[in-house]
């Protein structure tokens, strides 16, 4: 029987773990026979614990701030008259139980003067799946209904007033492509069926709601309801707290982002605001805009179809995930490459009007001719000219390689949905897509910010920012701060704001001297007679920037983007602005004198503190 | 080999653990389709279905690793065990990894689970362990052995842990315990490694628990465990492990209404399809038909099915350990030691916590509990003892 391969010691071993199996196994008899002999009758009349069900409770959603405590984001008690089932459960019929909730809501319905909006299917359907939790048959009750219920609260049994929490944005249509908006979650998230009853909360669908959801929107709690056998409520027995979700400050400055979108009023187009200090994006106004609150509840058709239907995209955020070609506004970046590849600085070039490559010729601007022309009147004039050669006396590479450092071609990685990387054209690429090499025309085009490439607004608001700021590429930054409510600590309000520190995604390589010379010729664009941004120039304050216009669409149709970018004041730069306008006559027309106006309403503002 | 050699080594199979392990099939499909009974979706009331499948190929992953030498395996211990510590490394990489219900335990393919890890992890450990204090030769007196041993066992039960998955880490302790008994590692040895073993696990707890009865502040305390390295949310997951009350609406709930579907069923039950707390979902019904299949049985058949079930337990650890007596060589009786180790602390631990004498902690029951690779693990280990017991020494 027993194998000679095991030495009798080994054999007692085994024989001890045999005996260790069969005495758990036993153990296990024995607790069962007291559980289920001893104790069962207990267990069997446990009718107090067979009458518990479980209610999820949703966390409330954090707020969300301006960088000086503004709130935009809310939360506000929203009331809705609701039915108390249990106090109508005198009938055992659920058919009949139905009747009596529809008589008692038509009763409501005569009191506070409008009609039930919900009709017998959803009371039935709410009586068969939920029937310990209240219905609700009116939601948004306004202060007159409310008040008229009180009067008469007491002659109509069951019936109470129910608030639920709901999202507010109180500055409007203010920021509302930068906070996007929620919606009511449709489905239930994985902690399904740990519930009997599901009360659902809010998720973010675009901007900021949607990037930040999960830190927003908290962790939901749930509540043990006693039910009585027809399982109407009975009474509340245990509670676990949902932890609130966390608050964020954003760095935007609510008063500059309403100059912002007043300076856009209903033109197309987008602004951006940023701090060339740290990256802070102050404001981001895209237009033509929308009402967040119109998603609060549920849109209705109307309003939506208004938003889809609208050929200018309100919905679409320009800012960051508008596509344009950069038009002049791409020059500065042609003279840092060109200075940096050796370019001698104090290159002089007569400009006739016109520029001839080959049998092609590239117009001036408006084909004006400027004349003898350096680097920093280049920029001043925006003379095409001199730029088509600037471009051509550097290579390619080092064209593109500046652009790149620039932070064109690629996402700034903002934290939010939606952002464009915008396109930056390459030898590599033409050969690849077109099949064709690329040509000093290519090159011509690319000088003026025309052809392929395409940027976003708040590209080259940070690419204005680092030649502000000596040649930091900032990460913008659109969430200054977190308050978050721990599993410990639960009040977000006792707490305090937690700082998110800026990021630099590079120092741009190049001299400080080229970049000095850059520099002018962007002061002189505003502050000098023969600057093409001159509309955009304030008395007592010395601002630099570079106008841009670009063309798109079918060639010679007329249709055009009008840039501009600004920094200021020009010797400690605080603000870095990048606006476009969708259709408009050129950017130092067009774009200057509002540019002119959203900076005296900032430099107003800050002097009132 | 030939068909022929195939049957005569099927005729020398262990009829008895085939028998027991048949008897608990049935059990196991019976009660999964009394789970998915009262339960509106679709999907899960044709869970019985799924595992009926789950069966069929289990049973031919049984035959064929009882045909096959399993010192095939063990020549390819160290291969198994470096895949099993690879895949489960691969859980934490997003898109690769599936996290469900907040735990890394799933590889996926687009969506889908293909397989736990954690589950090979277990087989894989137990033939390298085998094979490590089996060896011919090996002397298990020597220090060195015990400590590799060790650490083979720690690094797996580490990742396991961070997953996180408490109970099936738990699993991996016995197996070693189990398998250096049986060789002989002196009995000296194992006590100091499990004293220390309680050191660390009361250590550990005692931090968790004790600081705030001593009057710790609750955010110094959750400094304190930061600094350790335990977030807030494995904090809680252990404070819920050793009281359920913190959680009345999870682990507590669960708890709760497994009791009462245990104690309800009294000596024969309310009867197949008639538990209450089962039909009605009480007992949730997204652990009804694994991690608490147990009460299900309790409430619907009662003692006599529970002790029932207990027995063909019983039987099949038995086979287990006559497979470790009749082994040839000692690699192979180390094999039966940690397959029977393995089993058996699944069956305890399920059973224990679903009637309330342990704390909750997700594990199933094996051959019972629905899950796929949970199902065809388990017949690979069972295949493995049984592959030692047909090329046993016996008549």
């Amino acid at each position: 029987m027993t194998s000679t391969n095991l030495a009798l010691f080994e054999l007692r071993r085994l024989l001890l773990l045999k005996m260790i199996i069969l005495a758990a196994l036993g153990t296990l008899i024995v607790a069962l026979l007291f559980i289920q002999l001893g104790h069962g009758a207990y267990y069997e009349s446990s009718r107090e614990q067979q009458s518990l069900r479980r209610v999820r409770i949703p966390a409330v959603r954090g707020k969300i701030y301006d960088r000086r405590g503004v709130c935009l984001a809310d939360n506000v008690p929203d009331y809705g008259v609701a039915l108390y089932l249990e106090e109508f459960r005198l009938t055992r019929k659920r058919q009949n139980t139905a009747e009596v909730i529809s008589q008692a809501i038509q009763q409501v319905a005569a009191v506070i003067g409008q009609g039930p909006k919900i009709d017998q299917q959803q009371i039935k359907s709410h009586l068969a799946s939920r029937r310990a939790l209240p219905l609700v048959a009116w939601h948004n009750a306004d202060e007159r209904t409310i008040a008229r219920l009180m009067e008469t609260g007491a002659r109509l049994k069951g019936v109470d007033i129910l608030v639920e929490a709901e999202r507010v944005y109180p500055h409007g249509a203010a920021l509302a492509h930068l906070l996007g908006y929620v919606e009511i979650a449709a489905t239930q998230s994985e902690d399904d069926e740990l519930f009997h009853y599901y009360l659902s909360d809010l998720t973010g669908k675009t901007g900021i709601e949607k990037q930040f959801d999960e830190l927003l929107a908290g962790r939901a709690g749930g509540r043990l309801l006693q039910v009585d056998v027809t399982g109407f409520k009975h009474a509340e027995t245990a509670l676990r707290e949902s932890v609130p979700g966390s608050d964020l400050k954003l760095a935007i400055d609510l008063r500059i982002q309403q100059v912002a979108e007043q300076v856009l009023s209903d033109t197309a187009g987008a602004v951006v605001v940023v701090d060339p200090r740290n990256g802070d994006v102050l404001a981001m106004a895209s237009a033509p805009g929308y009402d967040p609150n119109w998603f609060c509840s549920t849109i209705t058709t109307e309003n939506w179809t208004k938003l889809t239907a609208d050929s200018r995209k309100p919905l679409f955020n320009r800012a960051l995930s508008g596509l344009y070609a950069p038009g002049s506004t791409f020059k500065p970046v042609v003279a840092l490459a060109a200075l940096e590849q050796g370019v001698d600085r104090h290159l002089t070039l007569n400009c006739p009007g016109y520029f001839e490559l080959g049998n092609q010729q590239f117009a001036c601007y408006q084909g004006k001719s400027h004349g003898q022309t350096d680097f920093r009147r280049a920029i001043r004039v925006s003379c095409n000219v001199f730029f088509y050669q600037a471009a051509l006396k550097c290579r390619l590479d080092g064209l593109y390689q500046m652009a790149l450092a620039c932070g064109l071609g690629q996402k700034t990685g903002i934290s939010l949905p939606g952002e464009s990387a915008g396109f930056l054209p390459s030898r590599a690429w033409k050969r690849r897509t077109l099949g064709e090499a690329w040509r000093d025309g290519d090159t011509c085009n690319l000088a003026i910010g025309q052809g392929p490439i395409q940027v976003t607004p708040l590209q080259m608001a940070m690419l204005t920012a680092a030649i502000a700021n000596g040649g930091t590429l900032y990460q913008p930054r659109v969430v200054l701060a977190t308050r978050r409510a721990g599993l410990l600590q639960r009040k977000p309000d006792e707490l305090e704001f937690q700082e998110i520190p800026p990021v630099v995604i590079r120092r741009i390589h190049f001299s400080q001297e080229h970049l000095e010379l850059v520099r002018n010729g962007l002061r002189d664009v505003i502050q000098d007679e023969e600057g093409t941004g001159r509309l955009a120039r304030l008395s007592g304050l010395v601002m630099a920037g570079k106008t841009g216009t670009a063309e798109y669409g079918r060639k010679g149709a007329g249709q055009q983007h009008a840039w501009m970018l600004l920094f200021a004041p020009f010797d400690e730069p605080r603000y870095a602005v990048a606006i476009v306008l969708d259709d408009a006559i050129s950017g130092g027309i067009s774009a200057g004198p509002r540019l002119r106006a959203l900076m005296q309403e900032i430099f107003a503002l800050e002097g009132s503190g | 080999m030939s068909i022929f050699i195939h049957l005569r080594l099927m005729r020398r199979l262990d009829w008895s653990l085939v028998i027991a392990t048949l008897g608990l099939l049935i059990i196991g499909i019976a009660f999964i389709f009394s789970a998915g009974y009262g339960n509106p979706s679709p999907a899960a009331q044709q869970l019985y279905l799924r595992q009926l499948c789950w069966v069929g190929l289990g049973l031919l992953f049984f035959l064929w690793f009882a045909i096959v030498d399993y010192h095939r395996w063990l020549r390819l211990a160290w291969w198994l065990y470096a895949l099993g510590v690879i895949l489960l490394v691969l859980v934490f990489v997003p898109h690769i990894g599936l996290k469900v219900y907040g735990a890394w335990r799933w590889l996926q393919i687009g969506g889908f689970r293909i397989l736990q890890p954690a589950e090979l992890m277990k087989l894989a450990l137990i033939v390298l362990l085998a094979r490590l204090f089996g060896l011919p030769g090996r002397n298990v007196r020597r220090r060195r052995l015990v400590l590799s041993g060790l650490a083979l066992t720690l690094l797996p039960m580490a990742l396991v842990i961070k997953q996180p998955d408490l109970g099936t880490a738990l699993v991996f302790v016995p197996v070693l315990a189990g398998i250096m008994w049986a060789a002989g590692v002196p009995g000296k040895r194992l006590a100091i490694l499990a004293v220390l073993a309680l050191v660390m696990a009361g250590g550990i707890l005692a931090l968790v628990a004790l600081p705030p009865k001593l009057g710790m502040n609750e955010s110094d305390h959750e400094r304190l465990l930061r600094r350790i390295g335990f977030s807030p949310y494995q904090r809680e997951r252990l404070m819920v492990f050793l009281d359920t009350k913190r959680d009345p609406l999870g682990a507590g709930w669960n708890k709760a209404q497994s009791r009462i579907a245990v104690g309800s069923g009294r000596l024969t039950g309310k009867g197949y399809l008639q538990g209450t707390q089962n039909l009605l979902g009480f007992l949730p019904r997204t652990v009804a038909p694994n991690d608490f299949i147990f009460a299900v049985i309790a409430e619907e058949k009662g003692f006599v099915g529970c002790v029932v079930t207990l027995v063909l337990y019983g039987v099949l650890l038995l086979a287990l350990l006559r497979a470790a007596e009749e082994a040839t060589d000692r690699m192979g009786c180390l094999l039966c030691i940690g397959v029977a180790a393995m089993f058996f602390c699944h069956v305890f631990i399920n059973i224990a916590m679903t009637i309330g004498l342990l704390p909750i902690t997700g594990i199933p029951l094996p051959l019972i509990s629905y899950g796929g690779t949970f199902m065809l693990g388990t017949f690979v280990a069972l295949g493995l003892a049984q592959s030692v017991y047909i090329r046993g020494e016996w008549r």
